[in-house]
């Protein structure tokens, strides 16, 4: 009897399993077909009146689900960092700090690169990042140089980079910035003596399978909203404003 | 309305139970009992009905969880910014418990039956002082119904210090955040975020938040061997550093062989760790004199 609800619990594990690799499989299998579909379908309808010479029209075709998911410098469309400073001001509420939890078990420097440059341009002052074996943390330099990379690659040679301050464990340097574009890139690990100036994380993004805070700033997340994205590999720009729409929309009681 | 609703699962429940048992069940579950009033407001109730029902849910689980042999589980009832409701809801809220702390007190034969022990966490300082003294009899009246579990040195000084942590947490009603609960203790646990409020928590709502503890037992507790690994390794460094200042500080100049250090070492070790069990007696005892302080304030009153 004891075997029989073993086997019935491993076939039940199973069927999540398949459960969840199909709902992921066919969500990016939608996603694709349907920016297929959409870009075919604009490309037939626009090509004539594009050819006609309609400037409206051009801005339509323009606007692509492709071009939303990464708007970069490639695009000729306005500045990417002044669509970026429109969609933070979009906003209701922008979180002042916002932390990237990564709970897969290989973490890509380029991707985390890319949403911290995004968070940037948006208008978030503080960034922590952090994974369960403080990959990030040992490789800091090699992060901060794929950022630096990120940002000319998404921001061209539009304006002056971002000022990122590096802050980690055991510093207490906190500038608070008068430069313009100051931002501040936090690594933190469960103690962090010299982070009183640095206002709590309010908005966590997970990333990854597992459903755990994993040690991540134990002290700081009383308040903080959890939002979960089911990977960090290869996320777009879509991926983050989604996340930063949702937590704009969120309402906190306090207890009240 | 009692602490434990009796009543067997029916057969799909029992059958569905003994399969999640098959695999890695949660020794100690969190709750976070959010949407009482969303609840009450949907149902056209006063907002101390939407209380009343949730309580009454509260003891639901918990057969459901003596069903499913999770010993311990931890609820989110008050915090302290709870306090800036409505005179007439935190009232309603005072009197709610206190009913039920006196109903615990009438039940104690039953809850002894059912081997349950009740552990009362925060600054009870807050409370009103008769609730005080009803939880404070509670608390000493069920003690003994079952063992203890000790772990690191801060996890002891919180007012948790008895409980090891939570395995799984659940928040009901929606809400993704932590709210200021256990935030210490649930670092390594499992969360789970469900969309139903609590006065409408079913026995297969329980069942899906194991369910997800199940599938992610593996990859926390490999980060939670890593976490321990990490901290023992500090622990030992640290310890290490001070065994070498105290050396050279006592020492005359000369080099010291790795034998002497070895021996200072856990020398040192020894002392820190005497030191550590005297503050923690020295706690515990603090805190089972506020218990017993207030039951003979009582009695004498």
């Amino acid at each position: 009897m004891v075997m029989l609800y073993g086997l019935l619990w491993r076939l039940l594990l199973l069927l999540v399993h398949v459960n969840r690799a199909l709902v992921s499989w066919l969500r990016v299998r939608l996603q694709s077909w349907k920016s297929r579909l959409w870009e075919r379908a604009m490309a037939s309808l626009l090509l004539p009146l594009a050819l006609a010479g309609f400037p409206e029209q051009q801005k339509k075709l323009n606007r692509t689900p492709g071009a939303d998911d990464n708007p970069s410098h490639a695009n000729g469309g306005p500045s990417p960092r002044l669509r970026y400073i429109s969609d933070g001001m979009s906003l209701q509420k922008l979180p002042v700090h916002i932390g990237f939890l990564v709970t897969e078990e290989e973490p890509s420097y380029t991707d985390i690169a890319n949403l911290v440059v995004w968070c940037m341009a948006v208008g978030i002052s503080y960034i922590s990042v952090y994974d369960n074996h403080d990959i990030f943390q040992k490789n800091h330099s090699r992060l901060l140089k794929e950022i630096e990379r990120q940002q000319r690659h998404l921001m061209g040679g539009d304006g002056h980079p971002y000022n990122v301050e590096f802050l980690s464990n055991g510093s207490d340097k906190c500038h608070n910035g008068k430069k313009k574009s100051k931002v501040t890139f936090v690594f933190f690990v469960l103690f962090f003596p010299g982070a009183k100036t640095i206002p709590d994380p309010e908005l966590v993004v997970k990333f990854g399978p597992v459903d755990s805070t994993l040690g991540f700033l134990p002290w700081h997340i009383r308040l903080t909203e959890f939002i979960f994205v089911p990977s960090h590999r290869d996320v777009s720009y879509k991926d983050l404003l989604g996340a930063l729409k949702l937590y704009s929309s969120c309402q906190q009681r306090v207890g009240q | 309305m009692s602490w434990i609703k009796e009543g067997e699962l029916n057969i799909i429940e029992r059958i569905s139970a003994n399969v999640l048992k098959a695999g890695p069940m949660p020794k100690h579950v969190a709750f976070i009992m959010d949407g009482n009033r969303r609840f009450a407001h949907i149902n056209n109730m006063e907002r101390q009905d939407g209380h009343t029902q949730g309580f009454n849910k509260l003891a639901e689980t918990l057969r459901w969880c003596k069903h499913l042999n999770i010993p311990e589980v931890t609820v989110y009832a008050f915090s302290i910014e709870n306090f800036k409701r409505t005179q007439e809801e935190v009232d309603g809220l005072m009197d709610l418990a206190r009913q039920k702390f006196e109903r615990l007190l009438e039940e104690r034969e039953n809850l002894e039956k059912h081997g349950v022990c009740i552990r009362v966490l925060g600054d009870l300082n807050l409370l009103p002082l008769d609730l005080q003294q009803a939880i404070a009899k509670a608390v000493l009246a069920t003690k003994n119904h079952n063992n203890d579990v000790s772990e690191t040195l801060i996890t002891e000084c919180l007012y948790s210090n008895k409980s090891p942590n939570p395995d799984l947490l659940i928040r009901t009603s929606g809400e993704v955040r932590l709210s200021d609960f256990l935030l210490w203790q649930t670092s390594h646990s499992c969360l789970v975020f469900q969309s139903v409020l609590w006065p409408e928590y079913s026995f297969w709502n329980l069942c899906e938040a194991i369910l997800q503890y199940q599938l992610n037992h593996k990859s926390i507790q490999k980060a939670r061997e890593l976490h321990r690994e990490h901290q023992a390794s500090l622990q030992l460094e640290a310890d290490r550093l001070c065994t070498a200042e105290e050396l050279q500080h006592h020492g005359n100049g000369k080099p010291t062989d790795a034998h002497t250090r070895q021996e200072a070492l856990l020398h040192y070790i020894t002392c820190r760790e005497e030191r550590v069990q005297n503050f923690l007696t020295a706690l515990k005892h603090k805190r089972d004199l506020f218990f017993h302080d207030l039951c003979i304030e009582a009695t004498t009153a």
